[in-house]
């Protein structure tokens, strides 16, 4: 293949766009705005390998177990096994592109232990290594840029894909400056659009991430996998605007979660699960923060302010500034938030969609955390993903000619030029608002029935009057044309958390609290002339 | 209290103040009172016009992405991390970054920082760790070149210097301080990258500094120069 368009410029795309430029091939690499707004700089705590410095006791086997068992056996075994096998060689790499990894005192890469893991092996840039990669990366696509080979597309969003027969011809791309959508042909076409936070407003992540691409996809045929496996982080900071994530760091170094009563401090994670109570994996800790019924609080001031100010300032800071709290002399008040989505565009072990020559990576792709996220596995994953779908690509030979796409992108810019004439009385931030209350009401952590049938039919409602918006001209397009993808993925969200009648890592129901056997398999929900099939992945069909 | 801010509805319209009368708390940051603004189903001005909601950039809404950059009170300043306690006065006022293109509102665009730093190719290529001698001083390095890989490239320190106008030959305090790190990281490229600094930086910064008072990441960018001036 020749060329390809990624869309995301976050380390997922751009770790894909250097992979495919080292081996020649040309790349755009579209993202509205430059890597450093990505939600990618905002990954705190760090990214899991088993080096050869490891842990004693610690094994590569341990790595893939732990994964395994933390996603409650809903991950692909044979993708996961290649995450865990491929990690120490994803380090070297961003040690060898000088991703400034915080050291020992000899020198040697420092690590952290992190939730529901064996052993400590969570490699770390102080409190902002997704920050730390990203700076990295950015000089990679840099020096490719400069060869020619890779070319980014600032101000342009991603509106649709080109497909045809079951084949990806490259993305229709709206360029915000001249107001136009534009067909991009290309050989493969490779999706890095992060999760969907806007289905829930306020969440730990991005305003940027919204979900609109996974949501278009879908409509366009592409299969969407284990949408109700979201993860509730279980230490984040309530502010005005949005939930602050205390990183996983914070209780890796010791920090301990407590509830008061009568005054005195009960540490609930470590009366029920021993000393290792509070590196619960994230499922576990936020469903037992919930199920305390009281503001719970994670204390960290113990740890001395020299530690804290030299390995976790960033949380430090955060907490002072927006909620004036000394972190060295109090504790922070803490409740868990939507944070990561382990479901999204279903891939293969390729990490290619059911689509030909479509691809997704990073956390816009589910593929290997299952029912739930370990700490220290999404960076590696997005570096990983990005890989995969590279290699993939450069072993394949040019999709061929690509057909004529001209009378669509005529019919979607006249769609374009209606919505612009709309009017009615509701302004697209208005539904997304009420989206994000529908889904904070249906999704939480524990889900019932009922709640999610009514959340289906208000996001019903929502996409009857989607396409009758108030236009805001004052909004960029992007904002405008977004809203049905973004609808639609929530209510294919809705319609997988319903069908899976199990309780299941971040998925709990109250109606049915136990796991089934029988259902431990991926949920994917298609897209059928308007009806939205969810079925389970029985044969395996995205594990191969 | 009243906010005064500068309007411009696409990048060839005329620009125009406009002032909203907005109840303020002292916690709130200026992006929670844009925010704030543009809640409302109808939006008017302090005039008692119906007007449009004001465009503004956001990303991590937490001082780690920089797309929030823009001049409140005549500071250079993330939204998301200025709060209204910090604020003198009765009035606040807010306009996007003067020293690059305005798209929208308060939205600018800051491709010219990417289009320089790819212009002299500053990246890093190649790192091994052995390369910087004692491990002493690889642990005693890293601080700085930790602090700099966290420059947002948000433009605040382009916007407060007096030296830096269109970005055509002098590049400013982000570019500076990606030349330190390429130059600590890989010791082959030390005398290209340092012959570019001096070009698009060295031969005319006039030192004032005021870059490392408005650096969201608090860069010290006079360690830099230090360095790459010798």
């Amino acid at each position: 293949m020749d060329k390809v368009v990624v869309i995301g410029s976050g380390i997922a795309g751009c770790a894909c766009a250097v992979r495919l430029a080292e081996a020649g091939i040309h790349v755009q690499l579209v993202s509205p705005y430059p890597s450093e707004r990505s939600q990618s700089v905002m990954a705190a705590g760090g990214i899991n390998a088993v080096l050869s410095d490891c842990e004693e006791g610690d094994s590569i086997a341990c790595h893939v177990q732990d994964t395994l068992r933390g996603g409650h056996n809903l991950a692909g075994t044979q993708a996961v096994r290649t995450l865990c096998e491929r990690a120490p060689e994803v380090i070297a790499y961003l040690e060898r592109i000088g991703t400034v990894f915080s050291l020992e005192a000899d020198g040697s890469l420092a690590r952290r232990a992190f939730g529901g893991q064996t052993h400590r092996r969570t490699y770390y840039c102080g409190s902002s290594t997704g920050k730390q990669i990203v700076s990295a990366l950015v000089m990679e696509v840099r020096r490719f840029e400069t060869q020619g080979l890779i070319r980014r597309r600032l101000w342009s969003s991603f509106h649709s894909a080109l497909i045809r027969d079951g084949r990806c011809f490259g993305a229709i791309l709206y360029d915000e400056k001249s107001g136009n959508l534009m067909a991009e042909h290309a050989d493969a076409l490779v999706m890095a659009t992060g999760g969907q936070n806007a289905l829930f407003g306020k969440t730990t992540g991005s305003t940027q991430c919204d979900g609109y691409a996974a949501g278009k996809l879908f409509a366009q045929g592409v299969d969407l996998k284990n949408l109700e496996f979201v993860q509730y982080h279980p230490t984040t900071l309530e502010t005005s605007q949005k939930r602050m994530l205390i990183s996983e760091a914070v209780r890796g170094e010791g920090g301990r979660l407590f509830y008061l009563e009568h005054g005195e401090r009960i540490y609930f994670m470590e009366e029920k699960y021993g000393d290792g109570g509070n590196l619960m994996p994230r499922d576990v800790v936020s469903q037992e923060m919930a199920a305390t019924g009281r503001e719970t609080y994670l204390d960290a001031s113990f740890l001395g302010k020299d530690l804290i100010d030299k390995r976790l300032p960033e949380v430090r800071d955060i907490c002072s500034k927006y909620r004036g709290i000394d972190v060295a002399a109090e504790p922070i008040p803490v409740a868990p938030s939507v944070h990561f989505f382990m479901g999204g565009i279903a891939v293969d072990n390729n990490h290619e969609t059911n689509i030909q020559n479509l691809f997704a990576a990073g956390e816009c792709a589910s593929m290997y955390h299952g029912a739930n996220r370990l700490g220290g596995n999404s960076l590696l994953a997005a570096i990983c993903g990005g890989w995969v779908v590279a290699d993939t690509i450069a072993d394949r030979s040019r999709a061929g000619a690509s057909p004529d796409f001209a009378a669509l992108l005529r019919e979607e810019n006249q769609k374009l030029a209606r919505m612009r004439d709309t009017s009615s009385v509701f302004p697209v931030m208005y539904i997304r608002d009420l989206l994000a209350k529908t889904m904070a009401e249906c999704l939480g952590i524990v889900r019932n029935d009922s709640s999610l049938a009514d959340g289906i039919s208000d996001v019903d409602y929502y996409l009857s009057i989607a396409e009758k918006i108030s236009y805001d001209p004052s909004a960029m397009m992007y904002a405008n044309y977004s809203l049905v993808g973004i609808l639609t993925l929530a209510k294919a969200t809705l319609a997988c958390a319903r069908q899976r009648r199990e309780s299941r890592g971040a998925h709990v129901r109250s109606d049915y609290p136990a796991s089934q056997d029988s259902l431990c398999h991926a949920s994917i929900v298609s897209y059928e002339n308007g009806r939205y099939r969810v079925w389970l992945d029985k044969d395996k069909r995205y594990e191969r | 209290m009243n906010v005064r801010i500068l309007r411009q509805l696409t990048p060839t319209s005329p620009t125009r103040w406009e002032g909203f009368n907005v109840d303020v708390t002292d916690d709130m940051s200026i992006a929670g009172l844009l925010d704030h603004i543009n809640y409302n189903d109808d939006i008017f001005d302090d005039q008692g016009n119906l007007t449009t909601r004001i465009g503004w950039e956001c990303s991590c809404l937490q001082g780690a992405c920089g797309a929030c950059a823009m001049v409140v009170n005549d500071q250079p300043v993330l939204a998301c991390e200025t709060f209204v306690r910090d604020l003198k006065g009765s009035t606040i006022e807010i306009r996007p970054l003067r020293k690059f293109p305005v798209v929208h509102d308060l939205i600018v665009d800051r491709s010219s920082i990417h289009e320089n730093l790819t212009s002299a190719n500053v990246c890093i290529e190649s790192y091994d760790p052995n390369e910087t001698g004692s491990q002493a001083k690889l642990v005693k390095r890293q601080r700085h070149q930790y602090e700099i890989a966290k420059c947002l490239k948000c433009g605040l320190c382009l916007e407060v210097c007096p030296n830096y106008t269109n970005g055509l030959t002098f590049f400013g305090a982000l570019f500076a301080n990606d030349c330190y790190l390429v130059a600590m990281r890989n010791k082959s490229k030390a005398a290209e990258i340092k012959a570019l600094y001096g070009e698009h930086f060295g031969r005319d910064c006039s030192k004032a500094l005021s870059c490392m008072d408005v650096c969201p990441a608090q860069i010290s960018t006079i360690s830099s120069m230090a360095h790459l001036n010798r």
